[in-house]
């Protein structure tokens, strides 16, 4: 049908209804693809891509205020708290909530002995809608501002750690950071079990941080952390920690050390460290003194043992002896009496120098008594390397013990490559070789105990509310020695207390048993005049070793002798123990 | 063969979905600005009670155009242009022009403001219906369409120096389809538009805002807090939506999170709100007044309305889509309300009218087409 066109008073040839009517057709199809293509985008936007956008769409909509988890407490082994926590709160401002703001600051300023510009400048100036005022706020300064009523101010729970005994067991528990995290010690190497889960109070709010009316609000609570249960026993400790004092000041040592282990299983009852200081007021404004004095010196650094090796080395010819190896000396051997031992051309010389019939006609038991160096290097010789590092293996010397704490010194053990005979006879009697404290007490302890070497450790059970989420069992790597050989051992080093170089540590009925240690301190490779470490390890009772003592004093001043210096503190302690447990006398 | 006295009575369909699309964006408004609204003005319903007022305005502006013979407009074509031409002067002159977001778009007529790129719009509908009406076998040549060419490009440049860019690319858009329709031939209509593109290359380049969107349109997520704020909170709120949305009101979004959530961006909300389902009908709908608009086009007896219903339903949807395409992160955000639903005065008053206008048509209409 043609069109009426009654406005142009002119009508072309090339004006075509036709034209029109396909240029509309056109358009209708341009603007029906146009719709589907939008809505093509909407359902990729909407339904495909939606959960995605939802997800981060979601983090926006809600503000949290965090729900610290209590932090699970650390005990001896008889329940005695070690670490516990006290209530206190992370003090916020959410700032839109606020009506009265210079109210506000004069009540915090007050409340919280903060500066009034301190705090209305924080509360002016930072930029989050969440603002932490103040962190481990008492729950006495909570209360008082409570009583205000103020809008827009909340609490959160945030725990202050607290070490009831303050300067105790510091290099073993470790310290936390100011929001409770596990930074040294016990409490980074447990810091899983203790942090617990935080929890938190989501709420919904606009873009700004206020909330909606009517906005959801979720309360997730914070799931507390598990207590630690520790094989540490306090009354021992305090005995530890009395000695190492102790011996700090009369012998005006460098450092005093003393780790108190169960032989039967290497639990560790007891570990001090002096210096020390007090785990409630940490110094974090100086680090590298916080953490020259948080080092678990007895784990963490090795030393040149000295004589106390000599045990290892009276072990293997025992043990070898007892298996018939021709190349072990007879318990009742009778060295030779010369205080020399030439080896490959290099002189090897006893501490001793063997004047006046000293250290003459020894066997091994009196080579132990008397810690007499030549007759450790004739068995060393004799055994030769391959044995003598068999041994230095299986009593896990270059390995780590792996005890439950962070930082374990591997020591230091020349190869068995590079090993030269003149080494050898000096690692016979604890020089050449470096070891940690507790690497030595571990295998002293299997060397006694009857030939099985524990790991040692000082977690006894994780737990909370009574029940108990891991009970550790003691951990027997491999045996040693035999039982044989252990007790000729053990009876060996109970003559040395008795009659030997360890007699101050003797007590009376108990069968204490143990070595002697007094080694030159090495700097920069040359030994350092007048610089000493005196040790003793020791146990008791030597048929049935229940308590081990290790005691390191470093650079003791005057006198330097582990016999002198470091014995008598193990006896010390041997007898607190005795009077503690109200053990009798075994014979 | 539908009763000839049905057709005389002219398509109400289109009017009652015009006023039904107005209501529903009414609700959405509602729903999308309460929050904020409430929290800037203290009255959450200051959006929604400006809306009403347009769309009371509008109602009436509607049923008189409805009433009026379109054919005597063509007498207004000149004085339209004229006071078109004024409005888009008058936002540059100080006192007058009302600046927001950087750019003069509006002039204040006391408590009202006006938006003259509105008016615009329909003055080159206006003048090209008119002109082609009375040379329409020019249309076929290019010299033929340069006085459309002429008109369009001189309010395209208008806007363009407000700043608006997207409504320019609107009024760009409907000049071309105008001239497509009045049929330009396609070797002519490509002499018009590769030249009208490398322009707007150059719009876009010689702007750094423009170039910073266009950045931040590719990565919305490389700057989260700045250019591609916008665009987040819109993909987040068509996001949360889903297939079926999150609920009537239920917003989250709307939460001062999205920027124009109750203007350029309601699409979002709606979206948010009634899911991706919802949003296939609420489409329907709009794709429902532009067919009909094409409809009466289809019918017109005249070129005159021919040219007129195809664009006042092709500013509709021109508008629709662009509006689509921002909110969903297609194209670059640009700042363009959508017709009939967004909040805004002028808007809703002239598309209420132009439907007045296309039912006039429509009721004259014989089918011719």
């Amino acid at each position: 049908m043609p069109i009426k066109i009654r406005e142009s008073p002119k009508i072309k040839t090339d004006f075509s209804i036709t034209v029109l009517r396909k240029r509309l057709l056109a358009i209708y199809i341009a603007i029906t693809f146009l719709f589907c293509f939008v809505l093509g985008r909407l359902f990729y936007v909407q339904v495909i891509w939606g959960e995605d956008l939802q997800e981060k769409a979601i983090d926006q909509w809600t503000r949290e205020i965090p729900v610290v988890a209590a932090r699970g407490e650390i005990t001896d082994i008889n329940g005695v708290v070690l670490a516990a926590n006290d209530d206190t709160y992370t003090v916020f401002v959410r700032k839109k909530a606020v009506k009265d703001l210079n109210a506000l600051c004069t009540a915090l300023a007050e409340t919280l002995s903060l500066n009034y510009e301190y705090v209305y400048k924080r509360l002016t100036e930072t930029v989050s809608s969440e603002i932490t005022v103040k962190k481990q706020v008492r729950k006495d300064a909570v209360n008082a501002l409570l009583k205000y009523g103020f809008d827009g101010v909340y609490y959160s729970r945030d725990n202050s750690r607290v070490y009831p005994y303050n300067e105790f067991l510091t290099q073993v528990l470790g310290f936390t950071s100011t929001d409770g995290k596990g930074q040294s010690g016990l409490e980074l190497y447990y810091d899983k079990y203790l942090k617990g889960i935080d929890g938190e109070i989501l709420y919904e709010t606009d873009i700004v941080g206020v909330e909606i009316d009517g906005g959801k609000v979720s309360y997730i609570p914070a799931t507390g952390g598990l207590n630690l249960k520790l094989t540490i026993d306090y009354e021992i400790q305090q005995l530890a920690e009395a000695a190492t004092a102790e011996a700090m000041t009369v012998h005006k040592a460098k450092s005093a050390q003393m780790l108190i282990l169960d032989p039967q299983s290497g639990a560790i009852r007891a570990l001090a460290i002096k210096p020390s200081y007090n785990l409630n007021e940490i110094s974090r404004s100086d680090i590298s003194l916080l953490y020259a004095l948080s080092r678990n010196s007895l784990l963490s650094d090795v030393y040149e043992p000295g004589s106390t090796f000599k045990i290892l080395t009276a072990a293997a010819d025992i043990e070898e002896y007892l298996n018939g190896n021709p190349k072990a000396f007879s318990p009742t051997h009778i060295f030779n009496s010369s205080r020399y031992r030439y080896i490959d051309g290099q002189k090897v010389k006893c501490w001793s120098n063997h004047a006046n019939g000293k250290h003459a006609s020894l066997n091994l038991q009196g080579g132990l008594n008397n810690s007499c160096n030549p007759i450790f290097v004739d068995i060393a010789m004799s055994l030769g390397k391959d044995t003598m590092y068999k041994y230095i293996d299986l009593f896990n010397y270059g390995r780590t013990t792996g005890v439950d704490f962070s930082g374990e010194a591997q020591g230091m053990i020349l190869p068995i490559s590079a090993v030269q005979n003149v080494d050898l006879a000096r690692i016979a009697f604890g020089q050449t070789i470096a070891v940690s404290g507790l690497q030595l007490a571990a295998a002293t302890a299997a060397a006694i105990n009857g030939g099985k070497y524990y790991t040692p450790y000082f977690a006894e059970e994780i737990y909370s509310g009574g029940i108990i989420a891991e009970k550790i069992k003691p951990k027997m790597k491999h045996r040693v020695i035999s039982e044989k050989a252990s007790a000729i051992l053990s009876e060996m080093l109970e003559g040395v207390v008795r009659d030997g170089s360890g007699k101050k540590a003797y007590i009376e009925g108990y069968r204490v048993a143990g070595k002697t240690g007094t080694a030159q301190k090495y700097e920069n490779g040359v030994i350092a005049a007048g610089k000493y470490v005196a040790s003793f390890v020791g146990y008791f009772p030597a048929n049935a070793p229940k308590y081990l003592a290790l005691v390191i004093i470093d650079e003791p001043q005057g006198e330097y002798y582990g016999s002198t210096v470091a014995a008598p503190y193990a006896k010390q302690v041997f007898e607190g123990i005795i009077n503690l447990k109200n053990l009798p006398p075994v014979e | 063969m539908k009763p000839f006295i049905r057709r005389q009575g002219g398509d109400y369909a289109l009017l009652i979905a015009v006023v039904l699309l107005a209501v529903i964006g009414t609700v959405f408004i509602y729903s999308a600005s309460n929050y904020s609204a409430a929290a800037t003005y203290g009255d959450a319903l200051y959006f929604v009670k400006k809306q009403v007022i347009g769309i009371a305005l509008g109602v009436v502006a509607m049923i008189c155009a409805a009433l009026y013979d379109y054919k005597k407009l063509k007498k207004f074509t000149v004085v339209v242009a004229i006071l078109s031409f004024v409005a888009l002067a008058l936002v540059f002159v100080p006192g007058i022009g009302v600046e927001n977001y950087g750019a003069k778009r509006w002039i204040g007529l006391g408590a009202f403001t006006l938006q003259p790129s509105e008016i615009a719009k329909f003055s080159l509908i206006l003048f090209s219906a008119t002109y082609f009406s009375a040379y329409k076998e020019r249309a076929a040549n290019f010299s033929g369409v340069l006085p459309v060419l002429l008109f369009g490009g001189t309010v395209c440049l208008f806007v363009i120096l407000e700043p608006n860019m997207s409504i320019t690319v609107c009024i760009a858009l409907l000049m071309m389809t105008v001239i497509f329709a009045a049929g330009l031939k396609i070797k002519a209509m490509l002499l018009i538009i590769l030249p009208a593109a490398f322009a707007g290359v150059v719009l876009i380049l010689i702007e750094p805002y423009r170039l910073s969107r266009l950045a931040a349109f590719l990565n919305p997520w490389e700057s989260p807090k700045g250019e591609g704020y916008q665009l987040l909170q819109s993909l987040y709120a068509l996001g949360s939506g889903g297939w079926f949305g999150v609920g009537l009101f239920n917003s989250r979004q709307k939460y001062a999170f999205l920027p124009f959530a109750e203007s350029d961006f309601i699409l979002s909300v709606i979206g948010e709100e009634i899911g991706f389902i919802g949003l296939v009908f609420f489409f329907a709908l709009l794709a429902f007044i532009v067919f009909r608009g094409l409809r009466a086009a289809r019918r017109a007896k005249d070129v005159f309305g021919f040219i007129l219903a195809t664009g006042i339903a092709m500013i509709f949807g021109i508008q629709v889509v662009v509006n689509a395409l921002v909110v969903s992160g297609s194209i670059p955000p640009t700042g363009l309300p959508l017709p009939l639903v967004s909040s805004g005065n002028t808007s809703i008053i002239i598309f209420m009218a132009e439907a007045g206008v296309v039912f006039n048509i429509s009721r004259k209409g014989t089918g011719t087409f």
